[in-house]
């Protein structure tokens, strides 16, 4: 962490220091847009979620205990801010699920993940909120079993059990597709 | 977990849940999980090959970034070092508030508490009473004066 505790860059992020504030920022807002954005399929909606997790963390930084890393705990905020939104959103069916078009590609970029991002993202927003949440946090943002559990504010054997059963899942949906392409 | 406590069925779970990279095993049970794994590699090997089929598909993944306004925005709300007034009122009251202005407030306000419950129990003695009255009973209470008369 080049030299600085993160208690240390908190409490100065607290205190107004601006290099402190970015750097807390830059290191963190990433994980947290991409989670949100995983749980939520909407980068308007995912950065709004971003920009409220902060400022959730600018009001809380003052008072911070370190009980926890800063990025488990603002990744518990955005699940919370995820799940409120998930809530009050008319259900989908999977069959009428929009068509992802993100404009804020460049176009040689979005041809490029178009079709890995299509197959992929339709897969995961496919699987039930807990498991997916589970999938984001372990295996595709690299947290540690306990420190996905600490922010899903579940037991490390139940965070086992849904990552399991999302992999099941995709597992499934893999197999489907080999037998679909073979026929 | 030690190797000892390793079992092949664990080691299942592991790669069921974490994937087909020890790399991401719970730390705690990676090690002996792994030494289990690389002794039978041929009882683990078609756990392995689904789950690096999933581990494939995940790695496909790409999210789109952040829009660049974003940190701005986020960076625009966080909090700010008040800035310190160099005037002649700034120069005062560094030198009256040394501790900035908390300290003052709670004694104005325990002042002003006191103030109340000394104002309440002297103005309550004088219901019907006069001025002298009320400052004997204010000071002696209702019973204890002719005590203290009949001790002098």
């Amino acid at each position: 962490m080049s030299g600085i505790s993160e208690l240390d860059q908190i409490t100065r992020a607290a205190s107004g220091d601006r290099a402190a504030q970015a750097a807390l920022v830059n290191r963190n807002m990433p994980i947290i847009f991409r989670v949100a954005y995983r749980m939520l399929q909407d980068r308007a909606e995912a950065e709004d979620v971003t920009q409220e997790t902060f400022l959730r963390a600018w009001k809380h930084l003052p008072n911070w205990q370190p009980k926890a890393k800063f990025s488990t705990w603002a990744c518990t905020v955005a699940l919370n801010l995820c799940r409120d939104r998930l809530r009050k959103k008319k259900p989908v069916l999977m069959d009428e699920l929009p068509e992802r078009v993100d404009t804020a590609l460049r176009p040689e970029e979005a041809l490029a993940s178009a079709q890995a991002q299509d197959r992929i993202a339709t897969k995961i927003a496919a699987l039930p909120e807990r498991q997916r949440e589970a999938l984001t946090l372990c295996a595709l943002e690299g947290m540690t079993n306990i420190e996905a559990a600490a922010a899903m504010d579940v037991s490390v054997r139940a965070l086992e059990s849904l990552l399991a059963r999302a992999r099941r899942t995709l597992r499934a949906g893999l197999h489907a597709e080999r037998v679909g392409d073979a026929e | 977990m030690t190797e000892l406590n390793m079992t092949a069925e664990r080691v299942l779970e592991l790669i069921e849940a974490f994937g087909a990279a020890p790399g991401g095993w719970p730390e705690a049970e990676r090690a002996a999980a792994r030494a289990l794994l690389e002794a039978q590699p041929d009882l683990f090997a078609a756990a392995i090959a689904d789950a690096r089929a999933v581990d494939d598909l995940l790695s496909e993944e790409v999210v789109p970034e952040p829009s660049l306004d974003l940190a701005q925005s986020i960076l625009a709300q966080a909090p700010q070092v008040v800035p310190e007034q160099n005037n002649l009122i700034g120069v005062l009251g560094r030198v009256i508030f040394p501790q900035g202005a908390r300290w003052p407030a709670g004694a104005v306000i325990a002042s002003l508490f006191m103030g109340l419950v000394g104002g309440y129990s002297y103005a309550s003695t004088g219901a019907g009473y006069d001025q002298a009255d009320s400052a004997y009973y204010a000071a002696f209470g209702f019973d204890s004066g002719n005590a203290w008369l009949e001790a002098e």
